[in-house]
């Protein structure tokens, strides 16, 4: 039985690598010694009482475009996605892989090519896109919208089709039994891709570097910056809050809607 | 026909907008590819092909594939040795906190790749976790430098994308019958000898859909090289951040970019092809 001992040791110490980063972050938070050395020689709360303005700023950016990007998401993607799996369209293969052609895009690419293009809206309509949480939203909504289009598009694969039959034959009209009966249904779906593309758009960093900056500084790209340039231990309490509340949100969802819809595959 | 119809304008918002967002901004991505460089920010008129032959021509350029390539296989070899152990305890577990170890694997990979890159610091720097517990065993009598470099990108791109391999793998692993190992074991393998013999070979189609998932992921990461090479590891993606974010060479910058968006979206498709073979 060395064996079975073996890998419960080995798969204990992958396990331990998995979440290292973030017990990290929030060990370090509390931390009042010298800069990163290990033993922490004393423990504070004060950085949890002094997180930078700016990152608070930032902070509220990056949930205003995580937002504004999940409802463009939802309200185009759900209509999308019904049209696509009982549309009987025309081209419907290639007009579901136009929908979900993003989503093998890396996000650097996308970030650069939004950029450039929101020049060029400039240059022609003197509207200003870059450095605005608007142009967030847009630059975003590329991945938001496919990832609700997936979630959506699965969530009616595994749905039974005769019980919307059954509320027609009852007499339900088309509308009714399509709010009282599809659509709750197909709620955990539309709940668990919104979640995801929540969590995609406010976890990116190349789209929001190329577009954002300025007075729309996401939070990303701004520990991006202070890591690179003036690192300093006092962002660590407001990352270790962002963390805690992230891991709690996916623990949520997994229990209300099982864990599979979270698993597609993101650039980052 | 006119109910037809009526689905067709469901579709429409959604298609406005990824015209707007994507397909629009990459349409014009590769135009700016055509044109030649005329100083930052600008491009020459005239349409050309002269950016694409330049790249191909430039050895450096080849070398920065290559590069990327290496880093892509280091990431999906470490990954396969660490992930393979657990997707298999995670699929034959009877445990009942086996929905806890899912999420322990799950929610890693969605707390922002920012804020796991800043958790490693603290472990990887000179006066960091494993290098205070390698010097205090007297394993090493000089700090490692474990970030700031290749090192760091690779440990910071396996623990970003080893989930996403780890749960391909699971999830083919848990196909295969139990039967089947315990019939090798009564033939007179051992546990080791049927994982390699019985197990792997099964796996094979979840092996390559799951390492060509990595593999995409990694070569066209941005944030982690950024963050966990310190600015001194240039791979595509921050090789295309360079040219456009601070030498404003839109030209160059743009030919890159379609070069790495061909090879990502024809590794997707690949990764894809493999993993509806195995469903």
């Amino acid at each position: 039985m060395i064996g079975r001992l073996g890998l419960r040791v080995a798969v204990a110490l992958v396990f331990l690598f998995m979440i290292a980063p973030i017990l990290s972050v929030m060990v370090w938070s509390f931390s009042g010694g010298r800069l990163f050395v290990f033993p922490p020689s004393a423990w504070t709360l004060k950085w949890y009482g002094s997180i930078p303005p700016a990152f608070l700023a930032a902070l509220k950016v990056s949930l205003l475009t995580a937002i504004g990007a999940t409802v463009v998401g939802v309200a185009v993607g759900v209509p999308a996605a019904l049209a696509l799996v009982r549309g009987a369209l025309p081209f419907s293969r290639a007009l579901s892989a136009i929908c979900l052609s993003p989503l093998m895009v890396p996000g650097l690419v996308i970030g650069v090519a939004s950029f450039q293009f929101m020049n060029v809206i400039f240059d022609v309509f003197r509207l200003s896109l870059l450095e605005s949480v608007p142009g967030l939203i847009l630059g975003h909504a590329a991945f938001t919208v496919p990832f609700v289009i997936r979630a959506v598009i699965a969530g009616q694969v595994q749905y039974d089709a005769a019980i919307e039959e059954a509320a027609l034959s009852l007499g339900a009209t088309p509308l009714r039994a399509f709010f009282t009966v599809t659509l709750p249904m197909l709620a955990p779906a539309v709940a668990s891709g919104a979640i995801f593309a929540f969590l995609m758009s406010f976890d990116d960093v190349p789209v929001a570097l190329f577009v954002g900056g300025g007075s729309a500084t996401t939070l990303p790209v701004l520990i991006l910056n202070s890591v690179q340039f003036n690192f300093s231990p006092d962002i660590l309490a407001l990352c270790s809050i962002v963390a805690g509340a992230i891991v709690l949100l996916v623990a949520l969802c997994s229990r209300l809607f099982g864990l599979d819809k979270f698993t597609g595959p993101s650039h980052s | 026909m006119a109910l037809k119809r009526a689905w067709g304008f469901l579709l429409l918002p959604a298609l406005a907008v990824l015209a707007a967002a994507f397909l629009m901004p990459l349409a014009n991505l590769g135009m700016k590819s055509l044109h030649l460089f005329a100083g930052p920010g600008r491009e020459q008129p005239g349409l050309t092909l002269e950016n694409y032959i330049a790249f191909l021509e430039d050895p450096f350029n080849w070398g920065l594939l290559g590069w990327t390539s290496l880093l892509g296989l280091l990431v999906v070899g470490i990954s396969l040795v660490l992930g393979l152990p657990v997707a298999y305890f995670l699929a034959r577990t009877k445990t009942r906190w086996r929905p806890v170890l899912f999420l322990l694997v799950i929610a890693p990979m969605l707390v922002s790749v920012v804020i796991r890159n800043l958790g490693w610091i603290p472990i990887l720097s000179e006066s960091g976790v494993v290098n205070s517990l390698l010097i205090a065993l007297g394993l090493v009598s000089q700090p490692l430098k474990l970030f700031n470099n290749l090192a760091g990108v690779v440990i910071g791109l396996v623990h970003a994308f080893l989930p996403f391999l780890i749960l391909t793998l699971a999830t083919v692993i848990q196909r295969i019958d139990p039967q089947i190992e315990e019939a090798s074991i009564n033939l007179g393998a051992g546990p080791f000898e049927t994982f390699c013999r019985v197990v792997l070979p099964l796996t094979r189609p979840g092996l390559i859909a799951g390492s060509l998932i990595v593999f995409t992921l990694a070569v066209s990461a941005y944030t982690t090289p950024a963050v966990m090479g310190g600015g001194r590891v240039l791979v595509m993606s921050t090789y295309v951040q360079q040219q456009i974010g601070t030498l404003l060479d839109y030209a160059t910058g743009a030919t890159v970019a379609i070069v790495l968006l061909v090879w990502g979206a024809f590794l997707s498709i690949l990764a894809l092809r493999f993993s509806k073979a195995e469903a």
